[in-house]
């Protein structure tokens, strides 16, 4: 029998917190707790890089796959697999929970054992919705991971935390649970069909589905992603939730837990019902768009700095959904690309404004000024890290901005006009950030007596840093398994597509599509 | 001829271990301290090993009560019911010098009747259990007789109670005069043979025996009772009867409306629409203007019964049994909830304001460890089992093509994670100043909340075992 590989990533951060259960939280066990949550999460990301080296790249199918019946009644199953697109947010899930304990080393004080146990638990949960390949588990783990979360932000965020916690909550489970509705009538619609009810993936992407139904269940799914994404204007939860969160918290919210709106648009919503996709794809577009423009001018605007990144995020998943919207090659490789990229570069700037305000105890952008002369090193990595998160080539935002401007540019070159502003915008609200805080004289002089960048935070900094140059550098170590996954979304995806809805949506249609028109 | 009696075995169980009780009560020295509750753990225990051996054995007594496994079931969850009604009971007990003997009587003698309630298949032995039970349980509502507002909350409960069984005797009085027989067979088959064109007679008299069920469940608009009465009853007693009346109010409710009275669904599905829909909303839009834990949890335990409601109309086979494990469910948790409010429950004060919860976790993290897990599972949060529950009430709902109430309830669901995060909020997110105040934990309360928060897990994420079994139950009957 093969290694569980998949059950023992979701296992060992369970494991890890049940650890910590039994060690005393006082001040003589920080340090044990820190690093037995620390051993845990790097030994999980190991295992991730370690799944990636047995990944047969060449192959589109699920690999690893494990299946145990859970429901049998209700045809549930234990089944985890992975594919091209779920290796990487998994790889990045492992490579920023290490990070971003690591950058809330000595943040938090309070009630750390607490904090490392919920962060481990949310760390299982999140590779629990990447690797499930059953409805219903998917279900679970996505809503599992709300509590760990909503605890993370409300326990150990800032003063209005409490709010935004529950704010983050109800948002997403208010547009979760119509998904649960969609997801059973997907297994009663299988069991219409073909006689059991089933929640496996594999089985349902099979399974043709009435255009009439295909429609209720892709807006059912659809709002749940779209708030998750979060997408114009369902994104009102994200500022508040990102600047009260702790260090920690941002980063994984952002790094993590927005690509699973995305993911869960690449995997489910767009594969199982592509009629109704491609019939609203244009409109969800359209969304991003706004969201790529009004992001980036909110973002302009914000005085302060994590409300600032926290918006960028509005406008660069806004790419992403564009990207997987045009439902073409470039376009849906340069997404599940950009949420990479995404994870890094915002993970990263979350990480230095942390480190900025945990010196300083403020986040305003006016508090800063002049911080080239007093921390170069720290300002070194912070505008490596802002060119990334800008898309400069040669660093990884470039790689899958262009991939998606391309693809979105043959499926609807219009919009991509507009998406395309968002590129100059995002370069012009990042640098004047840089610009405001770092350059200058040192206006305060609290700021004068900054200390440069602790042995620890240059060990949270480096390997993003790498990272970052790494995918800008040599973006087909990544794109080359990433690559077949996406070929088989969009199969599946134009092959039951081909037979429109509405012949209005035709015309913003890629040629191609003609040809392989089949009746129905 | 003694084979005739086994059908009411779990019930004599638990009807003798009462009057053990009461015996017992009458020998005690004042003052003297008794483990009355031991005999009610073996009355309980007892009734438990008879349903075992029942299983799968369909015996009938007398002609009106089957031990069917459907029956056994809901007789199993008031065995859980009570030996965790009694585990939580010690402290109140000791503490507000109740006489125990008397107090675990009644509750046995409550636990006895519901158990009648889920097995009779006879009109007027429903209604007998149905007193027997309510009975027993005006009682302990107001068994702190110092107490104006128990005492008010008893009251009320009486009166709103009888007026209740006023409605269902008349109901059984209509049925009798149309049918000639309270049997719920021959019943069934006569309504049945003339359901082509119901008769306005036939329709009160369902309509009489509704209001008296929805009462019984505080459906709304018949759930006017159930705040005041669970906010003055001691918490222990609000933990048992929010959860032991309702499973076999439920039990009978299902075996009335869907076997007797199934052939006029056509009339009365429709209103059980409206009733789950409104008892679902309002249920917890009222629950989030409340600032009293137990009047919230009566509001929770209202919007509970709505989702009940829910899979009762829905009444396929998933519907069915999806009523056995949500009753299931619903009954561990809700008496983990209540009894860490019996924990923090003291002499001089009650501390169930919902900003009396502030710092809980830091004073005792294990306590609000456990209330969160109940609460989570009350919200129908995986990995806990009140979300394998909801998600069998919704599948029941899907796929007897209700979906507008579907939608209806998981709406509310999420409205009502709202007002269980409050508590949650003031456990671990808001600082007090004010010293620990919170007692020790006794011990016996102590095992059963562990206990149950295992339960809710265990069937949160293991829950195929149960469900299969719940489905099994209902398959025999209706």
């Amino acid at each position: 029998m093969q290694f569980p590989i998949l059950t023992s990533l979701v296992a060992l951060p369970i494991i890890g917190a049940v650890l910590l259960l039994f060690v005393k939280d006082d001040e003589q066990h920080a340090g044990l707790i820190r690093n037995v949550a620390l051993v845990v999460s790097t030994l999980v990301f190991a295992e991730t890089l370690l799944l990636w080296s047995r990944f047969n790249p060449g192959s589109p199918e699920f690999q690893f796959i494990e299946r145990h019946p859970w429901i049998p009644a209700f045809g549930i199953s234990y089944l985890v697999g992975v594919d091209g697109i779920s290796l990487f947010l998994l790889v990045l899930t492992g490579f920023l929970t290490p990070l971003a304990l690591l950058g809330s080393w000595e943040s938090v004080h309070r009630r750390l054992k607490a904090f490392c146990i919920f962060l481990l638990l949310l760390e299982s949960a999140m590779i629990g919705v990447f690797v499930s390949l059953d409805l219903f588990l998917f279900y679970v783990f996505w809503d599992a991971m709300l509590i760990p979360m909503y605890f993370l932000i409300g326990i150990w965020g800032y003063d209005r935390r409490v709010y935004a916690a529950l704010k983050f909550l109800l948002y997403t489970m208010g547009g979760s649970v119509l998904m649960l509705l969609a997801i059973i009538g997907l297994a009663y619609q299988h069991s219409a069909t073909a006689g059991v009810y089933s929640f496996d993936l594999l089985r349902l992407y099979e399974m043709p589905i009435p255009p009439h139904l295909q429609f209720w269940f892709f807006l059912a799914f659809a709002l749940a992603f779209a708030i998750k994404v979060p997408l114009f204007p369902f994104h009102t939860w994200l500022p508040d939730a990102h600047v009260e969160a702790p260090t920690a918290g941002s980063v994984i919210l952002a790094g993590v837990l927005l690509k699973m709106g995305t993911y869960g648009f690449v995997r489910l919503a767009f594969p199982l019902f592509p009629k109704a996709a491609a019939f609203f794809a244009p409109s969800l577009a359209i969304l991003a768009v706004i969201g790529i423009i009004y992001g980036a001018l909110v973002a302009m605007v914000q005085p302060d700095m994590k409300k600032l990144v926290a918006y960028s995020s509005v406008s660069h998943l806004g790419f992403v959904v564009l990207g997987i919207a045009a439902m073409n090659q470039q376009g849906v490789q340069g997404a599940v690309y950009q949420m990479l990229n995404h994870g890094v570069s915002t993970g990263g700037l979350f990480l230095i404004v942390g480190m900025l305000s945990d010196r300083r105890h403020t986040r305003l952008i006016a508090e800063f000024g002049g911080l080239k002369k007093v921390m170069p090193h720290l300002v070194a990595a912070f505008f490596i890290i802002t060119l990334s998160s800008i898309g400069l080539p040669g660093l990884n935002g470039f790689v899958g901005e262009f991939l998606i401007l391309i693809g979105a540019f043959r499926w609807d070159p219009r919009l991509t006009a507009f998406a395309a502003t968002g590129v100059i915008l995002s370069a012009a609200y990042m640098l004047w950030m840089f610009q405001r805080v770092n350059y200058g004289p040192v206006s305060s002089e609290k700021n004068a007596v900054l200390k440069d960048l602790s042995p620890r935070e240059w060990v949270v900094l480096v390997p993003i840093i790498a990272v970052a140059v790494l995918m800008g550098v040599l973006p087909n170590l990544f794109l080359r398994p990433i690559g077949p996954s996406v070929d088989r979304v969009l199969n599946r995806f134009h092959h039951s597509a081909a037979t429109r809805i509405q012949a209005g949506a035709t015309a913003a249609a890629p040629d191609e599509l003609a040809g392989m028109r089949t009746p129905r | 001829m003694m084979s005739s009696l086994n059908a009411v075995v779990p019930m004599a169980c638990v009807a003798a271990a009462a009057i053990a009780s009461m015996t017992a009560e009458a020998f005690r020295e004042p003052g003297e301290r008794m483990p009355i509750a031991g005999l009610g753990v073996v009355g309980l225990i007892g009734a438990a090993l008879a349903s075992l051996v029942l299983w799968n054995h369909n015996a009938i007594s007398f002609g009106v009560v089957i031990a069917d496994n459907f029956g056994l079931f809901v007789t199993m969850i008031l065995v859980i019911v009570g030996l965790l009604s009694l585990a939580i009971s010690g402290p109140t007990i000791a503490r507000e010098g109740l006489p125990c003997g008397e107090y675990y009587a009644l509750m046995l003698f409550s636990i006895a009747g519901m158990m009648l309630m889920a097995t009779a298949t006879d009109l007027l032995v429903i209604f007998l259990a149905l007193e027997v039970l309510s009975l027993a349980v005006y009682v302990l509502t107001g068994i702190r007789r110092d107490r104006a507002i128990g005492t008010e909350a008893a009251f009320k409960y009486f009166l709103l109670g009888a007026f209740s069984s006023a409605f269902f005797l008349y109901g059984i009085a209509f049925t009798y005069g149309l049918t000639g027989s309270t049997r719920l067979d021959r019943v069934g088959s006569l309504i049945a043979a003339q359901a082509m064109a119901p008769t306005p007679m036939q329709l009160l008299a369902v309509g009489l025996l509704f209001v008296g069920f929805a009462f019984k469940v505080s459906a709304v608009p018949f759930h006017m009772w159930t705040p005041d009465a669970y906010e003055g009853a001691p918490p222990a007693v609000t933990g048992f009867m929010s959860t032991g009346v309702k499973a076999a109010a439920f039990a009978a409710f299902a075996r009335v409306f869907l076997s007797a009275f199934e052939p006029l669904r056509g009339d009365w599905g429709p209103i059980l629409w409206a009733v789950a829909a409104a008892t679902m909303i309002t249920g917890t839009v009222v629950g989030l203007a409340q600032s009293n834990v137990k009047r919230m949890l009566a509001y929770s335990s209202i919007a509970h019964g709505g989702y009940l409601l829910l899979a009762l109309l829905s009444a396929n086979d998933v519907g069915k049994g999806a009523i056995l494990f949500y009753l299931l469910t619903y009954a561990i948790t809700n008496l983990g909830a209540f009894g860490v409010i019996v924990v923090l429950d003291t002499a001089d004060r009650p501390n169930d304001q919902v900003g009396d919860y502030a710092g809980l976790w830091h004073d005792r993290p294990g306590l609000a460890a456990l209330m969160t897990i109940f609460l989570l599972s009350l919200g129908g949060f995986p990995p806990m089992a009140g979300f394998i529950a909801k998600w069998y009430v919704f599948s029941a709902a899907v796929k007897a093509g209700y979906t507008w109430l579907a939608i209806i309830g998981v709406l509310t669901s999420v409205i009502s994670v709202f007002f269980y995060l409050r508590i949650i909020v003031m456990m671990y997110m808001t600082a007090t100043d004010r010293p620990a105040r919170f007692p020790a934990m006794p011990r016996l309360v102590a095992a059963a909340l562990i206990v149950s928060a295992v339960l809710i897990v265990y069937l949160g994420i293991l829950p195929s075992r149960v469900l299969d079994l719940a489905a099994a139950s209902i398959a025999t009957i209706f």
